[in-house]
């Protein structure tokens, strides 16, 4: 069969299939790729979803309002502790009694305080405490994960370690250490820190390995590509995505478990104004006292909602296949 | 495989316990004791030297350390002396009034022998508390002198009197009473079941292993876990007891007692005569005619649920609910990717991901109480299984969702695989390929989770039945560190890391049944 299709070719006049275009010295020096840039890349692809702008803003406003509102309004939960017709009242009831104001425009809670003033007091409180235990458990857990997914040595101790303490129910190693150490804030940032890299680096760890082992990590190793180009060029890239969704996970996930800790009675003091204590306190008079409960629970859960929707369309952003 | 288990499972043993080391150092050492009298009536209505005696009580009774008082050493050696008139003797007088005097204590041979008992010792101090008197020489309130010698515990000697008391098994020589001459174990035939048990003489429980109507059946006292011994939260109990023991109310029914079985005799008693125990005392006219031997100490039965199977039969059905629902929605939603019921599944996740569980349990019950007239609180129903549905649904839903999310992103990740072209390319319809196909590759890391979720019920859920006051284990950990129940502390890390041990093995062995190309061991399969 392909002695038969050489014999056809032979019969075809060779000059007739190529022709000379000589050698054009400009041409062959342009690229026909359009140029790539990872950073331009991600903005391109998060801005071309339009819900991202609306997303963006609300999340400016909740900081914005989270952080420069408690500085002008002072929030004091027990200023009209002493006065019982201040107890419980509700937005109508609030405003005929003191007038018209910001203050008083979502009602009181059982101490007299001001429901309005109290959730943006406590929203900076949960968004400073996620922030910080999301930059400092992120750095740790990505640094130690990279080095224990790239050494084969390191993965063996660290694997021991892991086993046991995640053993180590959560919840007890946290209440201890803020039975030790106290209720602030600080404190409360050292209980969820201590242990909390670990889950983070274990993740970061299989992530790594896999990519590591991929063939074209491989190929480059062979090729001798120095270590930090590896990590660079080959890892990095990959890794990037996964990173931004960790984080969308994990910023949330602080609200949440403050919300969770300070309901059951092992979370921040009650002289610090948080989400989860307006909740845990308004829990018993939602059905009564309405007013007291949803406006913690709904700023919750627009930062949460918000932290999370951004994080995810981050991470799709950050993912290099999406750039096609 | 069988070395691969071993060593996992011995791996798993030493996790396990380096697991409770930690945490007994973290309880006994870490938290100040002081605390355990925050919230003490007695200890503040003590005061001076009383209150420092009180003090050691206590630690000894929540096991920081355990002390000797000097009077206890006195009477002790007169009992040994004299026999039962021991504090009508003078030389008994004579020495526990010794101590009162702070200048001459150390004169009394009594004192003497107590520092040389007791100072030898390693880790054992004695400590001399000095009488307290006002001005004028008299006694302050609480103000006696004290002696006593304190052994601290470490956290290992600690731990190896945990691991000794840990399993204890019933046999024949463990009641100590010269009366007993007949000692055996043996099969009989049960009046109660009617079917056979192994009935034990000289052992503590009279049936060591017996049938019976309520679930699972078949119950033993023959091996005896203690997970540790409670000491605020429920008063001196074991925490095996607590978490099994029926919670519902003594339920009388028509019985006989041992010594009517035979005759037609009946007598409305609520005694559950297979928990009978040695009585070691003397036994009264009553228990004489009702009882054929000695084993006449009996708990009652109940109706009800204990809190651990409360706690089980909630998760357990939320966990299968879980599954029947979140799987086929999540390979729905992700067949009709970017379509409306995709849009309306991801809306749903995003809800139960970002609301604190806190609130969406309380958006939930307001709903729920409101709309159908469902029980809210536990002990409000009025009929008992009606008390379940809310909070078993309220502790599906966001399991529900997790399910739906994880399928929905495995299958997607599935879809562009060459098998699944390939299956086009055979002409297998749509139906097919996802229910055969895609489906049974995106569950198999999902099916890993599925021992892990069905045994961890037995731990509870702690906002939900927080919510609802539902009487399960979930708030034990909880409650216990509020109260600085350290035994419950040990106990519930005891049982959760064994679970969670346990269930992540479990989990590794039914991956690997359910995709063969997982090797658990090192020979074999691609793993590196």
């Amino acid at each position: 069969m392909n002695n038969e299709i050489i014999k056809e070719n032979e019969t075809v006049n060779e000059d007739s299939l190529f022709r000379i275009v000589g050698n054009d010295a400009v041409a062959s020096e342009k690229i026909i790729a359009p140029r790539y840039s990872y950073s331009r890349s991600v903005l391109r692809v998060f801005f071309r979803k339009k819900s991202n702008y609306f997303l963006i803003s609300l999340f400016l406003i909740v900081m914005l309002t989270a952080f420069i509102i408690p500085s002008f309004c002072h929030y004091d939960e027990y200023e009209n502790v002493t006065d019982a017709s201040s107890f419980n009242l509700s937005p109508a009831a609030a405003i005929a009694k003191y007038g018209f104001s910001f203050k008083y425009l979502l009602g009181t809670g059982s101490t007299g305080n001001s429901i309005s003033y109290g959730i943006f007091a406590s929203a900076r409180t949960s968004l400073s405490l996620a922030i910080i235990c999301a930059a400092i458990n992120m750095t740790v857990g990505i640094i130690v994960g990279a080095i224990w997914g790239y050494s084969k040595k390191f993965d063996q101790i660290m694997i021991v370690i892991y086993n046991i303490i995640a053993n180590v129910p959560y919840l007890l190693l946290i209440s201890v250490l803020v039975y030790i150490i106290g209720s602030g804030f600080w404190p409360f940032v050292f209980a969820l820190t201590i242990t909390g890299w670990l889950s983070i680096a274990y993740f970061f760890r299989t992530q790594v390995m896999i990519i590591r082992d991929r063939e074209y990590s491989l190929a480059s190793k062979c090729l001798g590509t120095p270590i930090n180009r590896i990590v660079t060029k080959n890892l990095l890239p990959f890794l990037v995505s996964v990173i931004v969704t960790i984080l969308a996970t994990e910023l949330p996930s602080y609200i949440s478990s403050e919300v969770f800790l300070t309901y059951i009675g092992i979370g921040l003091s009650a002289n610090i104004p948080s989400l989860g204590r307006m909740i845990s306190v308004a829990q018993t008079a939602f059905m009564t006292y309405p007013w007291t409960f949803w406006p913690p629970v709904s700023i919750s859960a627009i930062i949460t909602i918000v932290l999370y929707l951004l994080g995810q369309n981050l991470a799709d952003a950050t993912d290099p296949r999406t750039h096609m | 495989m069988k070395k691969y288990m071993l060593k996992r499972i011995l791996f798993s043993i030493f996790s396990l316990l380096v697991v409770v080391m930690v945490v007994m150092f973290l309880v006994y050492t870490c938290i100040h004791r002081d605390v355990i009298f925050q919230t003490d009536d007695m200890w503040n209505k003590k005061s001076n030297n009383e209150r420092t005696i009180y003090e050691y009580n206590q630690y000894q009774k929540y096991g920081y350390c355990t002390y000797v008082d000097y009077a206890m050493f006195v009477k002790n050696k007169y009992v040994e002396k004299v026999g039962e008139g021991y504090d009508k003797d003078d030389g008994y007088k004579a020495d526990i009034q010794a101590i009162q005097d702070p200048e001459t204590y150390m004169e009394n041979e009594t004192v003497k022998e107590f520092y040389e008992e007791y100072s030898s010792k390693s880790g054992c101090e004695v400590k001399y508390y000095e009488p307290v008197r006002y001005n004028n020489g008299r006694l302050q309130k609480g103000g006696k002198a004290y002696l006593i010698a304190v052994t601290e515990r470490n956290v290992f000697f600690r731990l190896w009197d945990y691991i000794k008391n840990f399993f204890s098994v019933e046999t024949t020589d463990m009641v100590q009473d010269e009366e007993l001459t007949d000692r055996y174990v043996r099969f009989e035939k049960d009046p109660y079941s009617g079917l056979f048990a192994i009935v034990g003489s000289g052992t503590h429980h009279k049936y060591l292993l017996y049938f019976d109507g309520r679930f699972p059946f078949i119950h033993q006292n023959w091996i005896h876990i203690n997970l540790g011994t409670s000491y605020t939260t429920y008063r001196d109990q074991e925490i095996t007891t607590v978490i099994n023991n029926p919670t519902g109310d003594i339920k009388a029914t028509l019985q006989q007692y041992p010594t009517m079985i035979g005759t037609d005799q009946y007598e409305e008693t609520a005694i559950d005569f297979h928990s009978l125990t040695y009585n070691t005392g003397t036994l009264s006219e009553d228990e004489l005619a009702k009882f054929p031997d000695k084993y006449t100490v009996y708990s009652y039965n109940r109706g009800g649920l204990s809190i651990i199977e409360n706690s089980f039969v909630i998760g357990l059905i939320a966990t299968i609910l879980q599954y029947i629902i979140g799987l086929p929605l999540g390979i729905l939603i992700a067949r009709k990717k970017d379509g409306l019921a995709d849009k309306i599944g991801n809306a749903y996740i995003i809800f139960i991901m970002s609301v604190p569980s806190l609130a969406y349990i309380f958006m939930f019950a307001a709903l729920m109480t409101k709309a159908f007239g469902l029980p809210y609180k536990f002990a409000n129903a009025e009929v008992k299984w009606m008390a379940y549905i809310l909070p078993t649904i309220s502790l599906a839903l966001p399991s529900i969702g997790s399910t739906m999310k994880w399928m929905r992103r495995y299958m997607i990740d599935q879809m562009n695989s060459d098998y699944v072209k390939f299956a086009r390319a055979e002409g297998l319809s749509e139906r097919e390929i996802y229910r055969i196909h895609i489906s049974r590759n995106a569950l198999i890391p999902l099916v890993h989770g599925i021992p892990g979720n069905i045994i961890l019920c037995l731990t509870g859920a702690i906002i939900t039945e927080r919510v609802y006051s539902v009487p399960g284990v979930g708030n034990l950990l909880t409650t216990a560190l509020n109260a600085h129940d350290n035994g419950v502390i040990v106990a519930c890390t005891v049982f959760y890391t064994s679970l969670s041990i346990l269930s992540i093995i479990l989990g590794d062995v039914l991956l690997a049944k359910y995709d063969p190309r997982i090797s658990l061991s090192d020979e074999g399969g691609g793993g590196r």
